[in-house]
């Protein structure tokens, strides 16, 4: 009997996450029959009333709760990238931080680079995700959101979550004390209640909700689904089941959560209507049924969060055909969304040379890099899956390409386009944003694509089992660290940027003062025939306005007095 | 008939944008410390920089890697942060 567990664990787990997401979905669409009405009451109040004082400690302006945790998925974009670019650093000079040692202190590449994920995870993607959610589900829904008041608090416990995260990934016990469990327990909790006031939040929808919203819905409840999926069949305690928990997770609450803001924001800030309707009901069933592949090989975070026994991926044959299968059919979803997202793109002026669309230029490069390191991961997944393990020194490199160069610019760009419109400010300097997207986007691809250089040539050394190892790999890491560091530099600006437009920043709606360079001019009288080159000489840029100046055809006259 | 025009306003005047050329002056005062550092060591070779040369040696063995460099401009940029924060919130 217990064989047969052990060889469908997959199809086993997938099988109650499956039915967990359909009673879910009738749930929400039929609701609690005549405990409806009870049900809303009592989750208000737990909401709102049930926390005391707490609550009115925080504002309930609409849009506020969305500000908050944008603004603190910035702050920790740039302690993520900090401690990555750290963890870079020292796998070529391990020593580089040894002086901390006398303070008890013991840096390593690998922990910094663990502790840099994790905030990058749950810290920057995670808050910018729940944050532009939080404005653009309500929209969605032609409605307000249940509680703002709730969502702002709950931000405070996400962070500080995220906080103990990046404690237990130097020092997983202090006091006695396994931090892990306890941050993932906070994140549970905060996770519980915006599920309940996103819940909320559709059941007072006012039009049919389009599929984008449906994306952010799942992404929350996905998420606490693939935890029950795992523990109600058991996989908890199987390598492959806390494999399949770490790619369930990485399916629907990151995965969908970006597809969702991404998708909103992608049509709200070029101007464009949504594409195809069709590719993104294919993106949201393919990303709840396929296995999705990026992410790293190794399911330690699943087991260090939820304090379990690590096992090793030991799948049977049954679970490398139907996971394999199911890796490789997230290909629909992964390419649907791009598809959608690069489309409906076309033919506005929304890029980064645009101040009033800011985040459109993350999200081009994010829906751009998505398809090369999917199929990238899907490759190396496959292999460590398969117990092949050829490809597994290229998996922390590609992990990391996945959260710098899809997951961050996706939702970083959807929070930088929701953040004006949930604030009622832009951002305070256009140019300050324009460099901190060239900065991060920049530092992020060239820092990362010469660290996978180097892993490539250790694992030719390996293979060709040379005694020595290569200077010039040495170099390329050196190099590679540095380049990242314009990621730092990058996180740093958009903070600054936002914090002071939040205070500082140009009202939205108000083109009186639209940020222009000195020597662009504002608007541009069209007196008669002219082409788009003389427009443009004459100093015009994409912003300037073309107004037609009025003539007459009749003849002059003395002018009277 | 002339207006007669009061020589000061006795008060306190600032301006509210801060001119291009300032930063002028802080590059030239930072230039010619520059060149009174070397200076120094032209008028006096091999002699130590008084307090700056009893300060250092207490950070050897500490910044000895290239990363303090950019640990140097983490800090700066986190201090940048909080000091955005501190001034916008409590500015009028």
């Amino acid at each position: 009997m217990s064989e047969v567990i052990i060889m469908d664990v997959i199809i086993s787990t997938l099988a109650t996450f499956w039915l967990l997401l359909a009673l879910s979905f009738v749930l929400i669409k039929r609701g609690l029959w005549i405990f409806n009405d009870v049900a809303k009451g009592l989750s208000m109040f737990m909401l709102e009333k049930a926390l005391g004082p707490a609550i009115d400690f925080v504002s309930g302006r609409p849009g506020s709760s969305s500000s908050t945790w944008i603004i603190h998925g910035l702050v920790w974009a740039f302690a993520s990238s900090t401690l990555t670019f750290m963890g870079l650093w020292l796998n070529h000079d391990p020593t580089a931080l040894h002086s901390f040692e006398s303070w008890g202190y013991h840096p390593d590449s690998s922990e910094l680079i663990y502790a840099g994920r994790l905030t990058a995870l749950f810290g920057a993607i995670g808050m910018s995700v729940v944050g532009a959610s939080l404005y653009s589900l309500p929209r969605l829904c032609g409605t307000h959101l249940a509680s703002e008041s709730n969502a702002t608090l709950v931000s405070l416990l996400w962070t500080l979550s995220v906080l103990l995260m990046f404690l237990g990934s130097q020092n997983a016990v202090i006091a006695g004390i396994t931090i892990l469990p306890i941050a993932n327990l906070l994140l549970t909790l905060a996770s519980t209640a915006l599920a309940i006031n996103l819940i909320l939040t559709v059941s007072e929808a006012t039009q049919e909700i389009p599929f984008p919203g449906w994306l952010i819905v799942y992404a929350f409840i996905g998420n606490i689904a693939a935890i029950l999926a795992v523990f109600i069949s058991g996989g908890f305690d199987e390598g492959v089941g806390q494999w399949l928990l770490f790619h369930l997770a990485g399916g629907t609450f990151f995965f969908c959560g970006v597809a969702g803001v991404s998708l909103y924001s992608v049509s709200v800030g070029s101007g464009n209507p949504l594409w195809s309707k069709s590719l993104v009901a294919f993106t949201l069933f393919g990303a709840l049924i396929t296995i999705n592949p990026m992410g790293s090989t190794d399911p330690s975070m699943v087991v260090d969060l939820f304090s379990l026994t690590s096992n090793e991926l030991e799948p049977s044959s049954r679970d490398v055909i139907s996971g394999s299968f199911l890796m490789a059919l997230s290909a629909i979803p992964i390419i649907a969304f791009s598809a959608n997202m690069l489309v409906t793109m076309r033919g506005s002026d929304a890029f980064v040379e645009n101040p009033d669309s800011p985040g459109i230029a993350e999200l081009n490069l994010g829906a751009w890099m998505l398809i090369p390191i999917a199929i990238g991961s899907l490759f190396v997944q496959t292999d460590a899956l398969g117990g092949v393990n050829e490809l597994s020194g290229i998996s922390q490199s590609l992990d990391l390409m996945a959260i710098w160069l899809v997951m961050m610019p996706l939702s970083l760009g959807a929070a930088l386009n929701v953040l004006p419109r949930a604030s009622g400010r832009h951002q305070l300097s256009a140019n300050r944003s324009r460099w901190a997207f060239w900065m991060m986007s920049g530092g992020a691809f060239l820092g990362l694509l010469i660290t996978l250089m180097s892993d490539f040539t250790d694992m030719a050394l390996t293979e060709s089992m040379a005694e020595q190892g290569s200077s010039i790999n040495q170099e390329l890491r050196k190099v590679g660290s540095v380049m990242f560091y314009g990621t730092v530099i990058g996180a740093i600006f958009h903070c600054t940027n936002t914090i002071s437009g939040q205070y500082r920043g140009r009202i939205m709606g108000d083109i009186s003062k639209a940020s222009l360079s000195s020597i662009a001019i504002e608007s541009y009288s069209l007196t008669g025939p002219t082409t788009i080159r003389k427009i443009l000489a004459s100093g015009a840029t994409l912003d300037t306005e073309v107004s037609p100046s009025e003539q007459s055809e009749e003849k002059g006259s003395a002018t009277e007095l | 008939m002339s207006i007669e025009v009061p020589s000061s306003v006795d008060e306190f005047i600032q301006g509210e944008k801060e001119p291009a050329s300032s930063g002028v002056v802080v590059v030239l005062g930072f230039v010619s410390m520059l060149s009174f550092l070397i200076l120094y060591g032209i008028l006096f070779p091999g002699r130590d920089m008084p307090v700056i040369s009893e300060v250092l040696p207490m950070f050897e063995g500490v910044f000895d890697s290239g990363i303090w460099f950019f640990l140097l401009g983490v800090i700066f940029g986190a201090f940048s942060i909080i000091a955005t924060m501190l001034t916008e919130a409590t500015s009028e």
